[in-house]
């Protein structure tokens, strides 16, 4: 095996030689190491060797081999390539082993053959594995398995996705206990902690392997020729077109990221018009568009015959794009770990150098790029912070599990409660789950005739064929808005849109999906049917999420370079380009200091608006916003509209607000915290929002299923439904309280924005009347509404809103409404 | 509660999602689906049942508080064959057993025809087709009439409001249009759809116990 390394002219690195003698004694472990640096190779070749090693004479070598390694990545794009790294020695030495597929692209005849008979490697995703576990007899068929490998274990952390794959680690390892676990992650923040949640309870006997070679990361900042027009706002970056497009004919192929799926299509049809001759050398990429268009492009970067394709963080992970020379990162980088993760998409081989060039939406982005340089220079990198027992997720499993080979109490939740997301897991809320699984909810509560698992004398199953086959349907917690197929009539399919923005649109209605410029005709059963026309043009689909907030330890480094802006201190390219605009903002407003809290306060047409800059990341802000207007709109009956970003938040209002300094530091008050922040979760129906995602994975809300006709038709139901019902009827449902508790402390990161208060405290507050917008207030004022916060009674917005309607109307001459 | 005139009768628009006809002493309501909690259950995914009676339980008072003689319900009643059970058809047969003497007629729904007609001692009086009640006529989808202004449901109407600072609201609604009313779906468990107005429609936007006009 060694000396099939070596034919290679590829001599093993220290942590894949380490990695290979931990697996040989048995023992598991996480590997982290930049990507392009031989992970794969780290885990896949160690259990070739040890079957060589129970075989040494090849003439004893049986036919076929059993399953013996289990590869579960996160995603379906990475499977292929995956399994032909794994297959290469397979391959070449001869050996009579298998490796196949196994995920949602997978056909069903495959997969039912696959159920008779396991291949020796199977690569899989985590919903796949799930499913897996909800047919009889995969345990017998399994008996051979010796390790198992989770890829890209710092993407699934964190997530709900994660989680279920700990879920699904807990049966395998209580089938065979002498399993090993192995997981490949990037570099992160809390490496020990990613070790302790992959491996459970098993985690004090695991290793962390390093492979932390230094890899040079060469980071450029794009400059603007004109900075006078060097917008203050705006998300899109396409001034920097004519910089961008030179940067595109210097190299041969080039990875333009952006940070979102509508950013990608804008792009792309902004290269277009500017470059047609490139129609046939520029692709797009992102997670909606069709898979086969998906492959073409990732097949023709890897074959280095693309110009550049312009995607999203669907390209983020590990897939090796060799002939890649270089990487542009539209928009500020949010992050860190994710500006390095994107960078290392260049230059992916072992020595090569990574380049990344940047290109700033706004002004202010000038700063963030500055912070993220310092903060890579540092190495000081993000954590991912992993889920705490999320209910609906539990529920789920447990139906899967009784789908699958059935389970008993104690044993399973010994099982359960071995994995790391649900160690701390208490005796009522077990008893829930199990109430909720069996009785549809508590005991005491009327739920007849519910029957989803069957309680038979101890023995938990799933009795009825109809609700299995909808589990199975339902399995997979990537959640999204119901999404509906775009499809050209009598062609093509192209991808899915979220219903939402269909629903948006009349037929006949232009919008621009994945590069093509369509028309929609009408939309049928979960599909849009559209007919391709000749110019770009008309709207573009926004997707919901996919805004990634701006991580602490980059908010931090942004506060440190404004605070030596203020000094006069003006170090580096970017900050040097962005002068100008900080100067306008001291002269106008001010530069806060970091022990300063600033609030803008301007008198406009409209009314008095606030904007206001504690730095503390767009998630922060998000629930300080929500209890800010919460509070001030108890000092003053209004109807107020938020709106926010990562420096701050803006509170717009109609009516006169005017509060002194004591006032507002009363506002910031750290008391009632948790009392208030409930008290306005209700009334800006965050709860209600995130009640969407959980009602889905615990199996209350189908979505539309292409084909699966009317029985799910007749069980359609809103999310918001569920909420209202269980809300009068079942106050104490956990799932409810486990969308506030997700609310709190996902969405608003609850102890953060309690530090943020803390810091709040100590902080001056200095209030400036400004005559108009700053560069600060001009990004959030010309931003999206998040959230609206009233205190006024309910009848008199109507009136006053129907009010509006009727002069609109005679405006207009006819009655218009959203 | 809010009096309208519709086609010379007056119509009592009521915050529960019903109306009431004073000259006749008829309440009229639309998509009742009663068996809908009972038929998700069915399938594994657990809904609360005290809908039904308390649904049962607004009609009582919609009835005690206007005098009402007569219920008109304008299709949907039953949700789907799996919703009809034991608990849920008891509950229904022991209100009706208490309310003998209301005369009820039933306008079926698309939902009726596949879930079956109440049992015949319900003593519900079943229409196949549109019903004429001069000058209105009974009908589960709204549609057209030359001769009688229409009453129906099936649509399940919200209107969705907005202001520039301050955010939206959506609610329930009564529309009125020229020839043909829509009204707003009575059961508790039943989901809502937006409705764009078109010119000339009245619309009444159903909240906190009140009911709103908004357009005329």
């Amino acid at each position: 095996m060694l000396r099939w390394f070596t034919n290679r002219g590829w001599t093993p690195f220290d942590f894949q030689h380490e990695t290979w003698s931990a697996y040989l004694a048995g023992q598991s472990g996480l590997i982290h190491a930049p990507t392009g640096m031989g992970k794969t190779f780290a885990v896949s070749i160690p259990p070739l060797l040890e079957w060589l090693n129970e075989f040494p004479e090849e003439s004893t070598w049986p036919k076929s081999v059993p399953m013996r390694l289990l590869w579960i990545t996160p995603l379906r794009a990475l499977a292929n390539d995956t399994a032909q790294s794994i297959l290469a020695p397979i391959t070449d030495l001869e050996m009579p082993w298998t490796v196949q597929l196994r995920t949602g692209d997978t056909s069903a005849s495959v997969r039912a053959k696959q159920r008779e008979r396991f291949p020796s490697v199977l690569v899989t995703t985590p919903e796949s594995l799930s499913l897996l576990l909800s047919y009889s007899g995969t345990r017998e068929k399994m008996e051979s398995l010796r390790c198992v490998v989770v890829d890209e274990w710092h993407d699934l952390l964190g997530t709900k996705r994660g989680v279920q794959t700990e879920l699904c680690l807990a049966r395998l390892r209580n089938w065979f206990p002498n399993l090993r676990t192995w997981g490949l992650s990037a570099t992160l923040g809390n490496l020990e902690q990613a070790r302790d949640v992959l491996m459970g309870s098993a985690a004090p006997k695991a290793k962390l392997v390093s492979g932390d070679l230094k890899k040079r990361i060469e980071v450029e900042t794009m400059i603007p020729a004109d900075l006078e027009k060097f917008p203050w706002a705006g998300h899109l970056g396409l001034n920097l077109l004519p910089e961008v497009l030179k940067y595109l004919e210097r190299a041969r192929t080039t990875l333009l990221f952006t940070n979102t799926r509508s950013q990608t299509e804008i792009w792309f049809r902004a290269l277009l018009e500017a470059k047609p001759e490139w129609v046939n050398d520029i692709a797009l990429h992102h997670g909606s568009i069709d898979r086969a268009v998906r492959e073409e492009a990732e097949e023709r970067l890897r074959a280095g015959t693309i110009r550049c394709v312009v995607c999203t963080a669907s390209l983020d992970l590990g897939v090796d794009f060799s002939p890649v020379e270089q990487v542009i990162q539209i928009g500020a980088p949010k992050g860190v770990a994710r500006m390095l993760q994107r960078a290392g998409r260049s230059g992916h081989q072992p020595g090569a150098v990574s380049r990344i060039v940047c290109a700033p939406a706004h002004a202010l982005e000038l700063v963030e790029f500055s912070a993220v340089r310092e903060a890579i220079g540092a190495g000081d990198l993000e954590s991912r912070l992993p889920l705490e027992r999320p209910l609906d997720v539990l529920v789920q499993h447990l139906v899967t599990v009784a789908l699958g080979s059935g389970f008993r109490e104690t044993e399973m939740i010994a099982e359960v409660r071995a994995s790391y997301a649900y160690r701390d897991l208490t005796d009522e809320e077990w008893r829930w789950c199990i109430d909720f699984v069996t009785r549809g909810g508590q005991a005491l509560k009327v739920y007849p005739q519910f029957s989803r698992v069957k309680n038979d004398g101890g023995d938990f199953t799933v009795p009825d064929p109809l609700i299995g086959r909808l589990h199975r349907m339902s399995v997979g917690t990537i959640t999204s808005d119901s999404a509906v197929t775009v499809r050209v009539v009598r062609g093509a399919r192209l991808g899915s849109i979220e219903e939402s923005f269909i629903g948006r649109l009349k037929p006949g209605d232009k919008f621009s999906f994945a590069g093509h410029a369509l028309e929609l005709v009408r939309v049928r059963d979960m599909t849009a049917y559209v007919r391709r026309t000749k110019k770009l043009s008309g709207v573009v689909p926004q997707w919901m999420g996919g805004r990634m907030p701006l991580s602490s330890q980059l908010a931090k480094g942004v506060r440190k370079k404004l605070s030596e802006a203020r000094r006069g201190i003006y170090e580096g390219l970017e900050m040097r380009a962005v002068k100008s605009v900080l100067e306008i903002q001291n002269s106008w407003s001010r530069i806060p200091e970091p022990d300063e809290l600033l609030i803008e306060r301007l008198q406009m047409r409209d009314g008095v608006h606030h904007f206001i800059f504690p730095f503390a990341g767009r998630l922060v802000h998000e629930g300080l916003a929500a209890l800010v207007a919460y509070r001030v709109s108890k000092t003053t009956p209004a109807s107020i509209a938020v709106t926010l970003n990562d420096y701050g938040f803006a509170l717009l209002s109609a009516a006169t607000i005017s509060l002194s300094d004591d006032e507002w530091k009363k506002i910031f008050a750290q008391e009632n915290l948790l009392d208030d922040l409930l008290a306005c979760l209700n009334s800006a129906e965050l709860a209600r929002r995130q009640f969407r995602e959980i009602a889905r994975i615990a199996g209350l809300v189908f979505q539309g299923y292409p084909g699966s006709g009317k029985t799910t038709r007749q069980l359609q139901s809103s999310s918001g439904l569920f909420f209202d019902v269980f809300t009068k009827y079942d106050p104490e449902n956990l799932l409810l309280n486990q969308a506030r508790r997700e609310v709190l402390e996902r969405q608003l990161e609850v102890s953060r924005l309690g530090n943020t208060l803390k810091d709040v405290s100590e902080m001056k507050i200095v209030l400036c009347e400004t005559e108009r917008l700053t560069p600060l207030a001009f990004p959030l004022w010309a931003s999206f509404v998040q959230a609206n916060v009233t205190s006024e009674k309910w009848s008199e917005r109507v009136k006053r809103m129907a009010l509006q309607l009727e002069m609109a109307a005679s405006k207009e001459g006819q009655v218009s409404t959203k | 509660m809010l009096e309208i005139n519709c086609s010379g009768e007056t119509l009592r628009l009521l915050p529960d999602k019903a109306v009431f006809w004073p000259r006749r002493k008829t309440l009229i309501i639309a998509d009742l689906h009663l068996g809908k909690p009972a038929a998700f259950r069915k399938s594994g995914i657990g809904v609360p049942e005290n809908t039904t009676t308390d649904d049962l339980a607004r009609l009582d008072g919609l009835l005690e508080q206007n005098g009402g003689e007569r219920l008109v319900i304008l299709g949907d009643f039953f949700h789907a064959t799996a919703g009809l059970q034991p608990e849920m058809l008891e509950t229904v047969e022991t209100w009706r057993g208490n309310r003998s003497s209301l005369e009820i007629l039933l306008v079926l729904g698309n939902h009726d025809k596949h879930a079956g007609h109440p049992p015949s001692s319900w003593n519900i009086e079943i229409a196949e087709n549109p019903r004429i009640d001069a000058p209105f006529l009974f009908c589960h989808e709204p549609q057209e009439s030359s001769e009688q202004y229409v009453l129906s449901g099936h649509i399940h109407p919200a209107i969705s409001l907005s202001e520039k600072f301050g955010g939206g609201i959506r609610a329930p609604c009564f529309c009125f249009g020229q020839r043909c009313a829509i009204l707003p779906a009575f059961g508790s468990f039943t989901g809502m759809r937006n409705i764009t107005p078109r010119k000339g429609d009245r619309i009444f936007a159903i909240g906190s116990g009140q009911v709103i006009a908004l357009t005329y």
